[in-house]
């Protein structure tokens, strides 16, 4: 009988001792209420090196670059989890990028690349967002999700298995259009703004990015500068024009979190 | 009797030697007839098809704002639109002949290209394309409405455009613009007149 509750007392610490472990990350995530994350996207990677300048820079290094400093200075400043979609050299599928967002609940998708051009004098930033080109059909259902985007995020937050899912997960960026709209906005005005970056204003555009299509938070994709444009590209390797490109994107998403998490 | 026996005779001699070269030489003969048949027809349809020119407008890039403008082209008017489809893509990878920048490589091969009914045409291209593009978001859309602004402005039966690479469905270009599904034309890429 006595080893009898030996064995049971034993059981019983062990099971506290479970759920002790177990209660730490649970109390920390409802001191910050959800720790929701920035996902920063360094465009291309591996053997996909992007667009290439003609002193040789590569699109894939610079954007990973910029994506560093944007990560710091989130980090000084907020108390988000700031999450790169990588973090050194290596190839990464464009759903998988998203896919990284949607599992780490982020509020925030920033895609950073730099952009190319078959003209040689192409110059200047630009902030895109997803366009939307669907048929009729597709429309409908696009409309139902975007007064429903509650209903997505819950339903997208399970895995993606069987083919519902899926079609979901493809639709995903269309239920956020306007906030990915309006936090293009912000963006495009931040680096359009900065005398220290001095680039031409390109606006904010609409184009169907692969990136994007299956994003479940709003999202951009900033184009900061050409490296096609051997005066860009030299802007672009120069660590101060990096630190004011991080700068401006900063600003922009922080004045987008104001002005949607804190009324 | 025996003159006129002759007569018969020799006749048929050479009755029969006639219908003898004749057998061997027809197939010959027919050859010789259907080639002059073809030469004939061919330069007939030479002759029409000088006689009927087409004026088509191409959207090429202009250097100094990046919008597309319409270059006019002659090309062959044809009963199929599908070939006329096809000869506005092979002078589109020709490039301009005036100072405007083309926004195909011009590698690029034309493979096959056709048009469902819905007016959904999918343009086949080669490797070339990817392989010589120079990536880059703006250079990718270049590419994409190059082409597709192209044929809709041309033929009116074309509603939209499929690009396949290789005969089949490529993520992208260069890691950008989404080849997934066919793209409308967008005029808010073409300089206004």
């Amino acid at each position: 009988m006595l080893r009898r509750k030996r064995i049971v007392y034993l059981g019983l610490i062990a099971l506290l001792a479970v759920l002790v472990s177990a209660l730490p990350p649970v109390s920390a995530a409802s001191q910050t209420k959800r720790q929701r994350s920035i996902v920063i996207d360094p465009g291309h990677g591996g053997l996909d090196v992007g667009a290439k300048g003609k002193f040789g820079s590569l699109e894939k290094d610079i954007t990973l670059a910029i994506s560093f400093k944007l990560k710091s200075l989130i980090e000084q400043n907020m108390a988000f989890r700031v999450i790169l979609t990588r973090d050194k050299d290596i190839d990464l599928s464009n759903e998988n990028r998203a896919a990284l967002a949607n599992n780490n609940d982020a509020v925030l998708f920033i895609s950073i690349h730099t952009n190319g051009s078959f003209r040689k004098n192409a110059q200047g930033a630009e902030t895109y967002f997803m366009s939307l080109t669907a048929t009729d059909e597709e429309s409908r259902k696009l409309a139902y999700f975007e007064n429903n985007s509650s209903e997505l995020e819950t339903r997208i937050a399970g895995e993606a298995k069987d083919d519902v899912q899926i079609i979901l997960w493809d639709m995903a960026q269309a239920a956020y259009i306007k906030q990915s709209s309006r936090l293009a906005e912000l963006i495009q005005e931040e680096l359009s703004s900065n005398p220290l970056i001095g680039t031409e204003n390109r606006g904010v555009k609409q184009a169907r990015f692969k990136v994007l299509t299956g994003v479940a938070c709003p999202a951009v994709l900033v184009e900061a500068a050409f490296i096609s444009n051997p005066r860009e590209e030299q802007k672009l390797i120069s660590n101060e024009f990096q630190t004011h490109v991080a700068q401006a994107v900063y600003s922009g998403l922080a004045k987008y979190i104001k002005l949607t998490f804190q009324r | 009797m025996e003159k006129r026996k002759n007569v018969l005779a020799a006749a048929l001699f050479v009755l029969l030697a006639v219908l003898v070269v004749v057998f061997f030489r027809t197939s010959g003969r027919e050859q010789i007839r259907r080639s002059k048949d073809v030469s004939s027809s061919s330069a007939s349809v030479q002759n029409t098809a000088e006689k009927q020119m087409k004026t088509v407008s191409l959207f090429f890039l202009r250097e100094e704002d990046g919008l597309l403008v319409p270059e006019e082209r002659e090309i062959a008017a044809d009963a199929s639109l599908v070939r006329e489809a096809k000869e506005v893509i092979s002078e589109l990878i020709k490039g301009s002949r005036g100072d405007l920048v083309s926004p195909l490589p011009p590698e690029t091969k034309l493979g096959q290209l056709f048009i469902t009914k819905d007016g959904t045409a999918y343009v086949d291209v080669s490797k070339d394309i990817v392989d010589y593009h120079p990536s880059g978001t703006a250079a990718e859309i270049s590419t994409v409405y190059t082409i597709v602004n192209s044929l809709t402005y041309n033929f009116k039966p074309i509603k939209k455009v499929f690009i396949l690479i290789e005969g089949e469905e490529r993520e992208t270009l260069g890691g950008h613009i989404s080849l997934d599904r066919p793209f409308l034309p967008d005029y808010s890429l073409v300089a206004k007149r």
